[in-house]
C-alpha cells in the first residue's frame, strides 16, 4: 500500500473555494481543533513523513508539483533563483494560510518580479498542501535535494497507518 | 562581394523594387565593418569584426566610457545594434522596452518604447523573461515581444508602425528570439517547448506585418512545407511522406514541441535560411514511443534549410532522433566556407547542445564532421557518419533505464554543453570561439499529462559539474574554447567557475571576447586563450559583446543583467552527489557573486 494523506482528499473542495474568494483562506489559520492537537505527521498542512530521505506519497507529489509549476522561478529544490526567493527559507516564516494565499492570489511588489496567481490552475491548487509539506521537509533538513523516493510498503506501513487513523478521526 | 550578393538576390526575380530594399539595406550595412547591424554581426552568424583599433597591443587601456541602467531586473540577452546613425538601439527583457541612446552624449535617451503587455505571459516563459534582441532594416526596428506580438518601430522616432500576432500565450507560446530580416520579410520563430506547443517559423512582410508563410516543425508535410520528393535528408530526397506524423504516437505531434527559438542565419548566395528546432514535446521519452519502441519524433531537434521566399524546406538534418535528454536543438548554424579533404565546401558549423561539434554541407545538408567539443559528453559514443545518427550509450539512455528510474551522470546536462549563447568565427584563424557549459545531470522521467498552457515536462533532473579532467580548474562549470570545425578538435580552452552564458566576439585585433556569469567582460588572445583584459560589470552577463566604430572610434557594447536558465539553475549552486542531507552545496553558488539588474556598458580606448 502506498501511504497517502487523508487531508489531501478533503483539500480539493477547499481549493476550489480559493479560486473563488481568496479571503476564504483564513480558514487555514484556524484549522479544526482536533487536528491542531495532533503531533508530527498527522495530516495538517505542512506535515510530512520522511524516513531516511524517503517521503510519503503526498510530499512526493508536492515535489513533482513544485518542479512542474514553481521551479522555473523558485529554482531547483526550492533553493531560490536569481529572481524569486528560496521557498525553503520562506516557509519557515509563513503559515500555510499565508503560503496558499500567495499561491492563489499572486504577489507583485516590484514591477517585474511577478509571482503569478495560480487560482485558475486546478493541478497546483490540488497540490498546494503537498508543496507546503515538501518545503517544510526541506526546511527541516529531512528532505535533501533532488527527487525523493516514496516510502515503500515495508518501511512505510507504520507511520502511514497511524496517519490515516488520525486523519479519519478528524473527519 | 557586395555586387555578387546583389546579383544573387536579383536572380530570385519577381521581387518588386520595394521588397528588395530591406535586404539590400541590411546587406549593405553588414558589409560596412563599422556597423553592427544584426545581432550576430552578419547573416552568416559569424560575430566577427574587421575592426582592429582595439587590439592586443592596447587592450590593457580599454575602459568603460559610460553605463546605462535599463531599469529592468530580469536576464538581459542579446546586445546593442549600431547602424551608423550615431545611436545605439537596445532592448530589455519583459516588459520589452526599447531605447535609442545617443552615442555622442553618453547614452542620452532619444526615445523610449514601452509596450503594454499582459503579465500573465511571464509564468509561461520557461526560463526567465529574456529576449535576444532587435533586428533592423531600412529605417525600421523589429522586436518580438514576450506576448508574441511582433512589432515594427520607426527607428527615427520609436513610433509603432505595425504589429502582428505570432502566437498564443494561453497555449504556452511566447517569444524570446531575435527576428531576422531577409528580403522583404521578417522571420520569426516561437518559444514554448516546455509547454507542449507545436513549433513554427513564420515570415511577415516587413512593410505591412502581413503573414507570408508559416512552416511547422512537426505534422504533415504540407504544414512543415516539405516535399518528400525534393526535400533532402543526408543528401537524398526524404522519400517517405509525412514523417512528421508517423514518427509520433497517435496525435502527439500536435504537442510535439520543436520550438525554433534560437538564431536564424542566412546565405544570400544560396538564398536559404538556416535554424534548428527544439526538443520534442514531453521530456518523458516513453510518451513519445510508437508501439513501445523509440520513434524519431520528426522534425524536433532538426536543422532546417528553408527558402525564405516561400518557406519550402530544401533539406533537413535531425541531430537527435527520439530525444531522451532535452537536447533542444536550437543552437546557431554558423555559415563558414571551409576546405575539407582538399575540397572547398560551403559549410555549416554547430557547437551543439549535445556536446558535439557538427560540420554540414549547407547546400545539401550532408554530415561532414561530428566530434565532441565537451570531452565529458557520454550520452552517445559517436555519430554514425553513414546514417547521421548518434550511437546512444545504453547506460545513459533515459528510455532504456525507464520511467521513474533515475539515470545518473549523463553528460552534458539538459542545459546543453552550449545553450543559446552565440559563438564567433574568425575567417583569419578558421576557428570557432564559444562559451560552453561543463555540467552533467541525473534525469528521471515521469508520466505527465498535457494541459494547454501548463508545463508539459515529464522529467525531473538534478545537475552537477562535469567530472574534472587533467588540467581542469577544480569545480569549474564552464569553459571558453577555440574549436577547429574541420578537424573536429579543441585548439585551446580556458576554464570558468560558472557556465559561460554570453555570446562570443572575434575581431581582427587578434582578440576574442566573452562575458562571465559573475559579470566580467574578458578579452583573450585569439591564438592562445590567454586573458589580456577584464572588466567587472554590475551583474552577470548572458548578453553578447558587440563592437562598432563611430567617428573613427571603435566601441564595445554589452548588456549585463543575470538571469535566463543560468540564473535559475546556478543561483543556489549545483548538487554534490557526495553531500549529506541538508548540507550547503560545495559548489559555487551564483547568488554569492551577482544580483539582478540590466546595465549597458560601452567601452573604448581613451583619447590619445
Ligand atoms: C513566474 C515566476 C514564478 C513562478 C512560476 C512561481 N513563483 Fe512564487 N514568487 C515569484 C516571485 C518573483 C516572488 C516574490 C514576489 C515579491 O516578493 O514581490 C514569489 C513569491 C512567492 C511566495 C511568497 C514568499 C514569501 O515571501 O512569503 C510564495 C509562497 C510562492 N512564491 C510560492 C510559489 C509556488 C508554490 C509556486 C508554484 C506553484 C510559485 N511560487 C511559482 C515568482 C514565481
Amino acid at each position: 500500500m502506498t501511504p497517502t494523506r487523508m487531508s489531501r482528499r478533503v483539500f480539493p473542495a477547499i481549493a476550489m473555494i480559493i479560486g473563488v474568494a481568496v479571503s476564504v483562506m483564513v480558514m487555514f489559520a484556524a484549522p479544526p481543533g482536533a487536528a491542531q492537537e495532533n503531533g508530527q505527521g498527522q495530516g495538517r498542512p505542512g506535515d510530512y513523513i520522511a524516513i531516511d530521505g524517503k517521503v510519503d506519497q503526498g510530499t512526493y507529489d508536492g515535489y513533482i508539483a513544485y518542479t512542474r509549476a514553481c521551479l522555473a522561478c523558485h529554482g531547483p529544490d526550492g533553493l531560490g533563483s536569481s529572481f524569486a526567493p528560496s521557498l525553503i527559507k520562506r516557509v519557515q516564516q509563513r503559515t500555510f494560510s499565508e503560503f496558499s494565499n500567495v499561491v492563489a492570489a499572486g504577489l507583485q511588489i516590484q514591477p517585474d518580479m511577478v509571482m503569478p496567481s495560480f487560482a485558475d490552475d486546478d493541478y497546483v491548487l490540488r497540490n498546494i498542501e503537498n508543496i507546503y509539506s515538501y518545503m517544510k521537509g526541506r526546511a527541516a533538513g529531512d528532505i535533501g535535494r533532488g527527487r525523493p523516493r516514496v516510502i515503500d510498503e515495508a518501511q512505510g506501513q507504520e507511520p502511514a497507518q497511524r496517519r490515516e487513523e488520525d486523519a479519519s478521526a478528524k473527519n | 562581394m557586395l555586387r555578387e550578393m546583389k546579383y544573387a538576390i536579383a536572380t530570385i526575380g519577381l521581387l518588386a523594387a520595394t521588397t528588395l530594399q530591406a535586404n539590400d539595406n541590411q546587406l549593405e550595412l553588414q558589409s560596412n565593418p563599422e556597423y553592427w547591424a544584426t545581432q550576430l554581426g552578419n547573416y552568416q552568424g559569424n560575430r566577427y569584426s574587421q575592426l582592429d583599433q582595439i587590439n592586443r597591443d592596447n587592450i590593457g587601456d580599454l575602459r568603460a566610457m559610460w553605463q546605462f541602467s535599463t531599469g529592468v531586473l530580469r536576464g538581459h540577452e542579446g546586445g546593442p545594434l549600431y547602424v551608423g546613425d550615431g545611436r545605439l538601439y537596445i532592448h530589455t527583457p519583459f516588459p520589452n522596452k526599447v531605447f535609442a541612446l545617443d552615442l555622442e552624449e553618453q547614452g542620452r535617451i532619444l526615445w523610449t518604447y514601452e509596450p503594454d503587455q499582459d503579465p500573465r505571459v511571464i509564468p509561461v516563459m520557461c526560463c526567465d523573461t529574456v529576449n535576444r534582441g532587435l533586428a533592423y532594416a531600412d529605417g525600421r526596428l523589429f522586436l518580438g515581444l514576450a506576448n508574441n506580438t511582433l512589432v515594427a518601430l520607426d527607428a527615427e522616432s520609436g513610433e509603432l508602425l505595425w504589429e502582428a500576432s505570432n502566437g498564443d500565450h494561453t497555449k504556452g507560446e511566447t517569444n524570446t528570439m531575435s527576428p531576422l530580416v531577409v528580403h522583404d520579410k521578417v522571420i520569426m520563430g516561437i518559444s514554448g517547448g516546455e509547454f507542449g506547443i507545436r513549433g513554427h517559423m513564420t515570415a511577415y512582410n516587413a512593410e505591412t506585418g502581413e503573414m507570408a508563410w508559416r512552416g511547422y516543425s512537426n505534422g504533415p508535410d504540407k504544414d512543415v512545407l516539405i516535399d518528400p520528393q525534393k526535400t533532402l535528408m543526408m543528401g537524398k530526397p526524404i522519400g517517405e511522406a509525412d514523417l512528421g506524423v508517423s514518427t509520433w504516437p497517435e496525435g502527439e505531434w500536435k504537442r510535439g514541441g520543436g520550438a525554433p527559438w534560437g538564431w536564424v542565419t542566412y546565405d544570400p548566395e544560396l538564398d536559404l535560411i538556416y535554424y534548428g528546432s527544439g526538443n520534442p514535446g514531453s521530456w518523458n521519452p516513453q510518451q513519445r514511443t510508437v508501439d513501445g519502441e523509440p520513434a524519431d519524433n520528426k522534425w524536433a531537434i532538426t536543422v532546417f534549410a528553408r527558402d525564405p521566399n516561400n518557406g519550402q524546406v530544401k533539406w533537413v538534418y535531425q541531430k537527435v532522433p527520439f530525444d531522451e535528454w532535452d537536447y533542444d536543438g536550437v543552437n546557431e548554424n554558423q555559415l563558414i566556407d571551409v576546405e575539407i579533404n582538399g575540397e572547398q565546401r560551403k559549410g555549416l558549423a554547430i557547437i551543439d547542445r549535445t556536446g558535439f561539434g557538427f560540420l554540414l554541407d549547407r547546400e545539401t545538408g550532408e554530415l561532414l564532421v561530428a566530434e565532441k567539443f565537451a570531452p565529458e559528453t557520454n550520452w552517445a559514443s559517436h555519430y554514425d557518419m553513414e546514417t547521421g545518427r548518434p550511437v546512444v550509450n545504453e547506460e545513459f539512455s533515459t528510455f532504456r533505464q525507464g520511467v521513474n528510474v533515475n539515470t545518473t551522470d549523463i553528460c552534458p546536462t539538459a542545459m546543453g554543453a552550449k545553450n543559446m549563447q552565440p559563438s564567433a568565427y574568425s575567417p583569419e584563424t578558421g576557428l570557432i570561439y564559444a562559451g560552453i557549459n561543463r555540467i552533467c545531470m541525473n534525469y528521471e522521467p515521469y508520466e505527465t499529462e498535457y494541459v494547454a498552457g501548463q508545463p508539459y515536462v515529464g522529467a525531473t533532473l538534478t545537475m552537477m559539474p562535469a567530472p574534472v579532467q587533467e588540467g581542469d580548474q577544480e569545480g569549474r562549470m564552464g569553459s571558453f574554447i577555440a574549436w577547429d570545425p574541420v578537424e573536429g578538435e579543441v585548439v585551446w580552452k580556458t576554464d570558468e567557475r560558472f557556465a559561460v552564458w554570453s555570446g562570443a566576439l572575434a575581431t581582427a585585433g587578434g582578440l576574442a571576447f566573452y562575458g562571465t556569469l559573475e559579470g566580467h567582460v574578458k578579452a583573450v588572445n585569439i591564438d592562445t586563450g590567454e586573458e589580456l583584459w577584464s572588466f567587472k560589470t554590475p551583474s552577470g552577463i548572458i548578453g553578447n559583446i558587440n563592437t562598432f566604430q563611430h567617428q573613427g572610434k571603435q566601441y564595445l557594447g554589452v548588456l549585463s543583467g543575470v538571469g535566463g536558465w543560468a540564473g535559475i539553475g546556478l543561483a543556489a549552486g549545483l548538487e554534490d552527489p557526495e553531500e549529506g542531507l541538508g548540507a550547503v552545496s560545495a559548489f559555487a553558488a551564483l547568488k554569492d557573486y551577482t544580483e539582478l539588474g540590466g546595465v549597458l556598458t560601452v567601452f573604448a580606448l581613451p583619447d590619445a
